[in-house]
């Protein structure tokens, strides 16, 4: 997990598989999305956002890399927005991702497993989520401006939202 | 022998496993574009699922892909990746035409580069499945543009649902002895990877 940047530091970092980081105005944060799913917390008041990259839904006990699963990826990034005196309270989510990129549909239909595990856990630690933008069968490219809150989305070169 | 010496003489074993069926498809590579392309394994390792895609340089460039998965309990994705030049060139190369301008893709052109992924995955997976005694059998290929990095976090989803370590095969592409910016990414499901582990361990 990186630090909160400084003010002055203007950087987008890329957020990795099973990565959290945090980051402060005008700092933004990317991930490229397939079946993971993004999960961008904003706090509109201090301007300052914190992104998950979760791989799979259910960590099934296991603590070694919270970011990875999305039950334990919500708890760490509260934690670790807390860690830089963000409070829960005022913080919003967004998400992104959990896309099917294969065209044969097995039963493994993890990107489906990753959006209900995320709002789950959303609901769980009682985060509004104000807007997402999942599912399909192409890849997205986010980037959170933590200068304004926006997320924006890139789906494989194509089109872009604004979430 | 200590674990991680044990690990090490697996995968040692393992890349003599893979290069096998690697030398296989090469030949066949090189059969049906006339001699002008071979493969080499260039490394077997293993590396953290964060590490993976940042490894590989994959990030949010745009890639063409051929997608083919592994049918049954012993599963897994081979994943062959172009950049939008090698891969015109190669359809144009094997259509024995100019190189194509317009930016929409023709039904014939993403024939000659599905055609080529299953030329590839037959090969090699023919080869994997009489060196570990197990049918390996692919499925269709198809065409897909997309982020490489998008692709491959589905590909590695097998594997990252049992532990944090991927096994990478890293294959070079060369034409007339010059590297081409192609990759082969072969995922191998959990089971594909115990059963290959399995086959190696008389010899470690």
């Amino acid at each position: 997990m990186n630090a909160l940047a400084t003010e002055e530091e203007i950087f987008t970092a890329t957020v990795g598989m099973g990565q959290i980081v945090t980051a402060r105005k005008p700092g933004q944060l990317s991930a490229v999305l397939g079946s993971c799913v993004g999960i961008a917390l904003y706090h509109p008041r201090l301007e300052v956002g914190g992104l998950a990259h979760v791989v799979l839904p259910h960590s099934n006990g296991r603590l070694d890399n919270p970011g990875k699963f999305a039950d334990t990826a919500v708890p760490a990034l509260l934690q670790e927005l807390q860690k830089h005196g963000i409070p829960q309270a005022g913080l919003v989510a967004k998400i992104a991702g959990g896309a099917c990129m294969f065209q044969m549909r097995g039963p493994l239909q993890i990107g489906e497993a990753n959006i209900q595990a995320v709002r789950q856990a959303l609901t769980q630690a009682n985060i509004r989520l104000a807007a997402q933008h999942v599912g399909g069968t192409a890849g997205r490219r986010i980037i959170l401006d933590c200068a304004n809150g926006t997320l924006r989305v890139e789906i494989a070169g194509r089109t872009v939202e604004i979430l | 022998m200590n674990s991680t010496a044990t690990r090490s003489k697996k995968l040692e074993v393992l890349h003599e496993l893979l290069a096998a069926a690697t030398h296989e498809a090469s030949a066949s590579m090189s059969r049906w574009t006339n001699g002008l392309i071979s493969l080499s394994l260039d490394e077997v390792r293993e590396l953290p699922l964060e590490e993976v895609a940042a490894e590989l340089e994959l990030h949010d460039e745009l890639l063409t892909m051929v997608v083919l998965s592994l049918e049954g309990p012993l599963g897994g994705e081979m994943i062959l990746t172009f950049d939008e030049q090698n891969a015109r060139q190669l359809a144009a190369s094997l259509l024995n035409r100019p190189v194509n301008q317009d930016p929409e893709w023709t039904e014939l052109e993403k024939s000659a580069l599905t055609e080529t992924g299953n030329i590839l995955a037959c090969a090699y997976m023919s080869a994997l499945s009489r060196l570990i005694g197990e049918d390996l059998i692919p499925t269709a290929p198809y065409f897909l543009q997309d982020y490489g990095a998008s692709v491959l976090q589905q590909a590695l989803l097998p594997q990252a649902m049992a532990g944090d370590q991927i096994l990478l095969c890293r294959t070079g592409f060369h034409r007339h002895g010059e590297n081409l910016n192609w990759r082969v990414l072969f995922v191998p499901n959990h089971a594909l990877r115990e059963g290959m582990e399995k086959a190696i361990r008389t010899a470690v």
